[in-house]
């Protein structure tokens, strides 16, 4: 993917200020996207990626507060105006989140909500916009969509909602396509639908994609590069194929390792990582990873790795310099 | 039991319960932490009435009849008093001084105060029309009125809790036999029930809290049912049916500790309605009877005379309406403290 | 197999609609030995958490019977269900909704004991069941030092060790496990699988374990059954079912299942189903997969297939392995 750079995250740190104290959910994430890029973002609860995806949009609910640089064609969204941030939301940039129950408004049409889109940010009359919101829901494998379109949510199964908000988010050709554990929610066979369609129509028109996860059957799938999370930083970045093949973080080794694999039937136990991931309060200067780690040293209780290597990096002691 | 106990990167793991989290939460709100301090001070004080050096609250001194309230002893007061109105009426006739009878009016006075002992009385909140103290009264009266909202409160609960589990949890027939009793009775206009009964079975205290606790649960009950209702299909109350558990435990111990935060609101919001109802028929004179006195009964009589007197209104008055603001701010306090939208997920 | 330790025929569990019927469960059958687990894979709708349900007695089943050790527990009423039960215990699906949040993580873990007690069931005293509740989270993974401890103060993974102590509180023979590990994270989900091995090791215990995640069922399952619709499709031993479908919606889920290994994602041949997941309350006429399956043939739309043999151990309900009635 030698593409330009769509989109560069600098330095991101979003913090909630809780009862309990302040919890870092992002601590100093930095990532580039490629045009045309399908990145993936892995990571568990807690991990800090679904935040991070808010953020890409300053979506970041208060009391978090956000601070580094998201460039997008060189401007920052996080400190765009209101009007022009508006004009990106949806348009340049579209967001489709894991419950399409949620997501969309139980009390309006389908037509509507798509018309919505479309006559916002290109100025579609209601006509235009209805046949264009009919076009959209067929390419998104909707049948009998003319009918359909004034139905409301309901009326839809949770994988034809998500088809509804894919046709949404792509309905103005964005740049950019944010999506937030799309199929987490839907059954195994829909989700491989699901994905094909995403696949499919974000091939043919050039989008890139951020896809959130916490699968690693999906990624291996459909992403071209991945960022692993951990903690609310990055552990480890690479194509997918170098990451797959040859993990360098424990983390990721150990959670590659831990996923019962279909085509590999197995008996005796599976590899678990021990512990659980930390809470982000006052969590002191280290690896976060090294209570689960079994290979901690030193450096690891002490001192906050740095990420190392060029293409596929990691950020751990057991590489101080490039791996 | 050993060092405290710490997670992998050695941060203390501080017990969390939900009452304790609560608490905290409680604590951080200095409105309702001021009202619990008042409500406090207010208990204190109407319990320990018995025991403080108070004027007898039913005992009338006819020559203290309407005294403003004062730190002096009321024969100084009396005197002045007496001497502020021969004033007037000298000014009024227009003669320079006295007249002899009004000089020894005022001279066997001042000697009968020097020597009757009832005139060393300090009435610090005055007296009303037939010369008893308010003061103690209003503490007295306190008592009536803060009982009435916690029997009130009390019946409400274990009437309206046992019977909104139980409509709520076994639905089908029973709850609907126990609904439309509460619809019944909800439609009923209450203060006429109450006139009726009082003037059927006499006005005493006992027929007063009777009265009151008969419509006192109804609320209770539904917002109970509606409670349960949402929370019998939760997932540890199956885990519960599926390890036996019998629909009195699955009540009891499951569903009412569950929905203890509701109904800790809820009665605390109800205590300020009871002592108003109270009031309410105290000033339509079917509250208590003389001698004993409740915050609604004085502040019917200090209406009475506010024009004149104005000081017997405003201190019942300012009691209560201190009382209920107390009440309330607590109310409000405790609900967001025991909200459970605000508790963790690990 | 020797005598089996749970047998369930002609199960069925249907919920009556304004229109018509909710057919959640409509004739299931299968064993269970002692010490075997057998898993129970679908999606949403096919009915495999109203089967455990079912068979646990929480919603009474509108025909069929389940043999628990050899009594029919659906015959069975108050106490002596209660009594009958004591050997099949369930562990639930939601760590966070699961346990009563009112209650500490020792409080919970006794529970059982304590309605067995009250019933006259059990006769162990206070502090005897202190001790068991104390050596059940040591079994588990959980220090015994947070018996004290609130459910909010504990992670998911912890939470759902509570509830696997609580289950294994009256020492059962079989567990029923509803999707025990699919609201778990990753990292987290391979621990209590291999919790789950252990303990099935050391007690001798049999499991139904159902989930929609084929991988992790083949991690823990020495047989499998496949429901769609509230009918088994296919039940087969583990190994055979995944080396060997043969219904073509065994086969359509084992396709979709996404693989960790991109090499091996890339170049899969993918079988995408088309149309939806269909609810349960449709008319119950022909094969419940007739709609979706791109191998369907007339008689598929007409007759329902029924569960037969098609090799050792393995049976399946689809008209491309059996032919159907009146076909020669």
């Amino acid at each position: 993917m030698a593409g330009d750079i769509l989109l560069e995250v600098q330095d991101l740190n979003i913090r909630f200020d809780t009862a309990e104290g302040v919890v870092k959910a992002v601590d100093g994430v930095s990532f580039r996207l490629h045009r045309g890029e399908t990145l993936g973002l892995v990571g568990e609860s807690g991990s800090g990626k679904s935040v991070t995806s808010l953020s890409l949009l300053n979506l970041v609910p208060p009391p978090g507060r956000v601070s580094g640089r998201i460039l997008f064609h060189g401007r920052d969204i996080l400190a765009m105006p209101g009007n022009e941030l508006r004009r990106l939301r949806g348009d340049r940039i579209a967001m489709i989140f894991q419950d399409p129950m949620t997501s969309l408004n139980p009390f309006l049409r389908i037509g509507t909500q798509l018309a919505e889109t479309l006559r916002l940010h290109q100025g579609l009359g209601r006509r235009a916009a209805r046949d264009r919101a009919v076009e959209l829901l067929r390419a998104c494998g909707i049948q009998d969509a003319a009918r359909r379109i004034d139905q409301y949510p309901h009326q839809f199964s949770g994988g034809m909602r998500q088809r509804v908000m894919i046709a949404q988010g792509l309905s103005c050709g964005p740049e950019i396509l944010i999506a937030d554990e799309p199929t987490s929610a839907l059954d195994v066979t829909i989700q491989a639908q699901i994905l094909e369609l995403v696949k499919e129509l974000t091939r043919s028109l050039g989008t890139a994609v951020i896809l959130i996860t916490h699968d690693l059957g999906v990624v291996a799938g459909t992403c071209d590069s991945l960022c692993v999370m951990y903690a609310g930083r990055i552990v480890e970045r690479g194509p997918t194929t170098a990451v797959f093949q040859d993990p360098l973080h424990p983390y990721t080794q150990g959670l590659i390792a831990s996923v019962p694999r279909l085509d590999r039937p197995g008996t005796g136990r599976l590899a678990a990582i021990p512990g659980q991931p930390p809470s982000g309060i006052g969590l002191p200067e280290c690896c976060p990873f090294h209570p689960r780690c079994d290979r901690a040293m030193e450096p690891c209780r002490a001192r906050r790795p740095p990420e190392t290597g060029a293409g596929h990096s990691a950020a751990c002691w057991l590489y101080p310099e490039a791996p | 039991m050993a060092a405290p106990l710490a997670d992998a990167f050695d941060r203390a793991l501080r017990p969390s319960s939900p009452w304790g989290d609560a608490w905290r939460r409680l604590r951080r709100n200095r409105m309702a932490l001021a009202s619990l301090a008042v409500l406090g001070l207010f208990a204190l004080l109407t319990l320990a009435a018995p025991i403080l050096p108070l004027h007898p609250y039913a005992e009338q001194v006819i020559a203290h009849v309407n005294l403003p309230p004062s730190f002096r002893p009321a024969g100084e007061t009396l005197l002045e008093a007496r001497t502020a109105y021969l004033d007037q009426v000298r000014r009024a006739e227009d003669r320079p001084g006295f007249s002899p009878a009004e000089q020894a009016e005022l001279a066997s006075l001042a000697q009968a105060i020097h020597t009757d002992p009832v005139h060393r009385r300090r009435y610090l909140l005055g007296t009303d029309d037939l010369g008893r103290d308010l003061l103690s009264r209003m503490l007295y009266g306190g008592r009536i009125s803060i009982l009435i909202g916690l029997v009130g409160t009390l019946t409400s609960m274990l009437l309206g809790v046992a019977l909104g589990g139980i409509a709520g949890y076994l639905g089908g027939w029973v709850d609907g036999l126990i609904m439309r009793c509460v619809d019944i009775l909800f439609g009923l206009p209450y203060m006429l029930v109450v006139i009726i009964l009082m003037a059927l079975f006499g006005r005493n205290i006992l027929n007063l809290f009777a009265a009151v606790a008969l419509i006192s649960w109804l609320t209770l009950c539904r917002v109970v049912r509606g409670q349960i209702i949402s929370l019998k299909h939760a997932e540890f109350v199956e885990a519960a049916r599926a390890m036996g558990a019998g629909p009195f435990r699955i009540i009891f111990r499951h569903l009412t500790p569950n929905t203890l935060g509701v109904i800790v609101v809820f009665s605390t919001l109800m205590v300020p309605q009871f002592i108003m109802a109270e009031s309410f028929l105290s000033f339509l004179g079917l509250g208590v009877s003389a001698p004993l006195a409740s915050w609604g009964s004085l502040v019917a009589q200090g209406a009475a005379v506010m024009e004149l007197y104005p000081w017997q209104l405003l201190a019942p008055a300012a009691a209560m309406t201190v009382f209920l603001f107390a009440m309330n701010f607590l109310g409000d306090g405790l609900r967001d403290a025991l909200d459970p939208q605000s508790q963790r997920r690990a | 197999m020797s005598e089996p330790l749970l047998e369930v025929s002609g199960l069925k569990l249907h919920f009556p609609l304004r229109h018509g019927v909710l057919r959640a469960v409509d004739g299931v059958d299968f064993r269970i030995g002692p010490g075997e687990t057998l898993g129970l894979v679908g999606e949403s709708g096919c009915g495999k958490s109203s089967t455990a349900r079912a068979v646990a007695q929480l919603h009474r089943p509108t025909a069929g019977r389940v043999l628990l050790k050899g009594r029919d527990l659906v015959q069975l009423r108050g106490r002596e269900l209660i009594a009958a039960r004591r050997d099949m215990q369930m562990v639930f699906q939601d760590p966070y909704a699961s346990l009563d949040p009112r209650m500490t993580a020792g409080d919970l873990i006794a529970e059982p004991l304590r309605i067995y007690r009250t019933r006259g069931l059990l006769a162990l005293s206070r502090p005897e069941q202190e001790a068991r509740v104390a050596a059940l989270m040591d079994r588990v993974g959980l220090s015994s030092r947070f018996r004290n401890r609130y459910p909010h103060e504990f992670s998911g993974g912890q939470r759902q060790r509570i509830g696997l102590a609580r289950a294994l509180a009256l020492q059962p023979a079989l567990l029923l496990c509803d999707e025990p590990v699919s609201a778990l994270d990753v990292s987290i989900q391979a621990q209590i699988l291999n919790l789950f091995k252990d303990l099935q090791a050391e007690f001798g215990l049999a499991y139904l374990f159902i989930a929609h995640d084929l991988a992790v069922v083949q991690y823990v399952a020495s047989r499998v059954a496949v429901m769609y619709l509230g009918r088994i499709a296919e039940q087969a031993p583990a190994a055979e079912l995944y080396r060997n479908p043969l219904h073509p919606y065994t086969q359509a889920l084992l396709s979709a299942a996404p693989i960790p290994d991109p090499q091996v994602e890339r170049t899969r041949q993918r079988i995408i189903l088309s149309g939806d997941v269909p609810r349960a309350d449709r008319a119950a006429v022909g094969c419940p997969f007739a709609d979706r399956c791109w191998r369907r043939m007339e008689v598929c739309r007409v007759q329902t297939p029924r569960l037969q043999e098609a090799g050792p151990g393995h049976q399946v309900a689809c008209f491309l392995h059996h032919p159907a009635e009146g076909t020669p």
